[in-house]
Parts: structure tokens; sequence; C-alpha cells
């Protein structure tokens, strides 16, 4: 898809079904900056699904982990980036995220997402097979990821036909009423 | 999608709405002649920094403004 489509998604890539822990998404600060790139803070809250037993002794306000985002949004040079870092109560494990979305160089009708993660216990970079874990998971919703935006995409391509098929539909009346008239 | 704080769901909403409208239609068409949502967005951030200080959210180094374009920075 090209840039400006998966960007557009890219904003608006909650909820998704393949992401249904994310809850809630708020907008935190916004604002264009001096050389015209759209700069936005977002808080992502999410809920893990925690049992409800384990709800009931921690206190449910602790259940929900937030994400911190902030994205920049270049029209220029046709680049969006992400970073985001998960906030905790707990502080016991961070995974800094950036993804950086450009068109494909050669094929203008696609985009190329780089995306990278670092995964960090207490402030020390894991190196273990924990962090191989994580990993994989990240590489999986790498790809989940790209199927959220596709999601999101054609809910969006939906929503124009919708919106234009029922314009056809009341302007195919109003002619119809016309013509009625004219005779 | 809903906000962190309940409360504030349909104000984020309508500016959601407004945003994504300009974003797609303007912003990335190169047109950036000044945000309409101005107004949407401030009433929606007060109700989203209410939220987050009664939930005890630890934000760090976020600052919270309005959607002002064009800002000059003080350091050099």
């Amino acid at each position: 898809h090209p840039w400006e489509t998966v960007t557009t998604a890219a904003m608006q890539k909650y909820p998704n079904p393949m992401n249904p822990s994310v809850v809630g998404v708020d907008v935190l600060d916004r604002h264009v900056d001096s050389s015209g790139k759209l700069h936005s803070h977002r808080l992502l809250s999410t809920e893990w699904g925690i049992p409800s037993i384990v709800k009931s002794l921690i206190g449910t306000c602790r259940t929900k982990t937030y994400v911190q985002e902030h994205s920049v949004v270049d029209p220029v040079r046709k680049t969006m980036e992400l970073k985001s870092s998960n906030i905790s109560f707990t502080n016991l494990v961070s995974v800094d995220e950036r993804l950086v979305y450009k068109p494909h160089p050669q094929e203008p009708d696609k985009t190329i997402l780089t995306q990278e993660a670092i995964i960090s216990v207490k402030g020390v970079s894991l190196s273990s097979y924990l962090e191989g874990l994580m990993a994989n998971t990240i590489s999986s919703n790498a790809n989940k990821g790209r199927e959220a935006l596709e999601w999101v995409i054609n809910r969006l391509n939906a929503e124009i036909e919708e919106f234009t098929a029922s314009a056809r539909g009341t302007m195919r009346n109003s002619m119809a009423a016309a013509a009625f008239v004219e005779k | 999608m809903n906000s962190v704080g309940e409360a504030c769901t349909e104000l984020k909403r309508e500016y959601d709405q407004c945003f994504n409208r300009w974003f797609a239609e303007k912003f990335l068409k190169g047109e950036n002649d000044g945000d309409p949502c101005g107004q949407l967005f401030k009433r929606y951030q007060l109700c989203v920094q209410k939220a987050i200080k009664e939930k005890d959210i630890p934000i760090e180094g976020v600052e919270f403004m309005g959607p002002s374009k064009g800002k000059t920075e003080n350091s050099s």
C-alpha cells in the first residue's frame, strides 16, 4: 500500500482484532514543529487478561500496563517514525520499540517498515533464553502489526465505499425525481 | 476506542474524527494551513490530564501543550 495509506491507517490503528489487549488510546500532546513535521505523544492502555482472582488481590487499577508512544510524520520526506516504550508500575521489564515507515524506493505503491525492539530488565539488556522468547514474540507481533494495518486499511476503504454508494443512491433518486418532473 | 479516562471517551471521539480527516485530507497532501481541531483538542486534553492525575499514571517527559503550530525553541 502507498505510504499515505499506511500512515493514515497507523494513526488509527486501534482498535483492531489483532491487538485485543489495547483498551485505550489517548493523545497527550500533538504539534507541528517548525520544519512541518507532526509530532504526537500518545498513551496506550493495555489489559492483559489477568485472571479475576489475581485482579481482586492486587486491585484492578494495577492490572493495566501503559505504553508511551512518540510519533513523527514528515509529509515532505514521507517518513513516519514511531518510538514506544512501556510504562509500568513495577518497571521490571521494559520494551522500547522503534518503527519507521517509508515509501518503497523502487515501487511507489508500497511501503517499507523497519522495526527494532530493545528489551531490558531493570536497565540491563537481556541476553538469555528469555530474550530469545520475547524476540520471537516481537517478530510475530511485527507480522501481526502488518496484519492489523491491513485490517484498518480495509475498514477505511469499506467506509469510503459505503459513503460513495449512499451518495450515488441519493443522486440516482434525485435524478429520477427530476426526470419525473420533466415529463 | 476508549480513552484512559472513561468520561473523556466522547470528547476523544470528536477530536479523533476531526484530526483523522485533517491528517489524511490536508496534512499528508502538504497543505498545512493550521489545525482546525484546536478547540476540540483543548477540551479533550483537560479531561485526559485530570484522568491521568487521578489514576496516578507515571508519565515522564511529556509537557501538556496545546496543538500550537511552529513552536520556536528558546535554547540555541
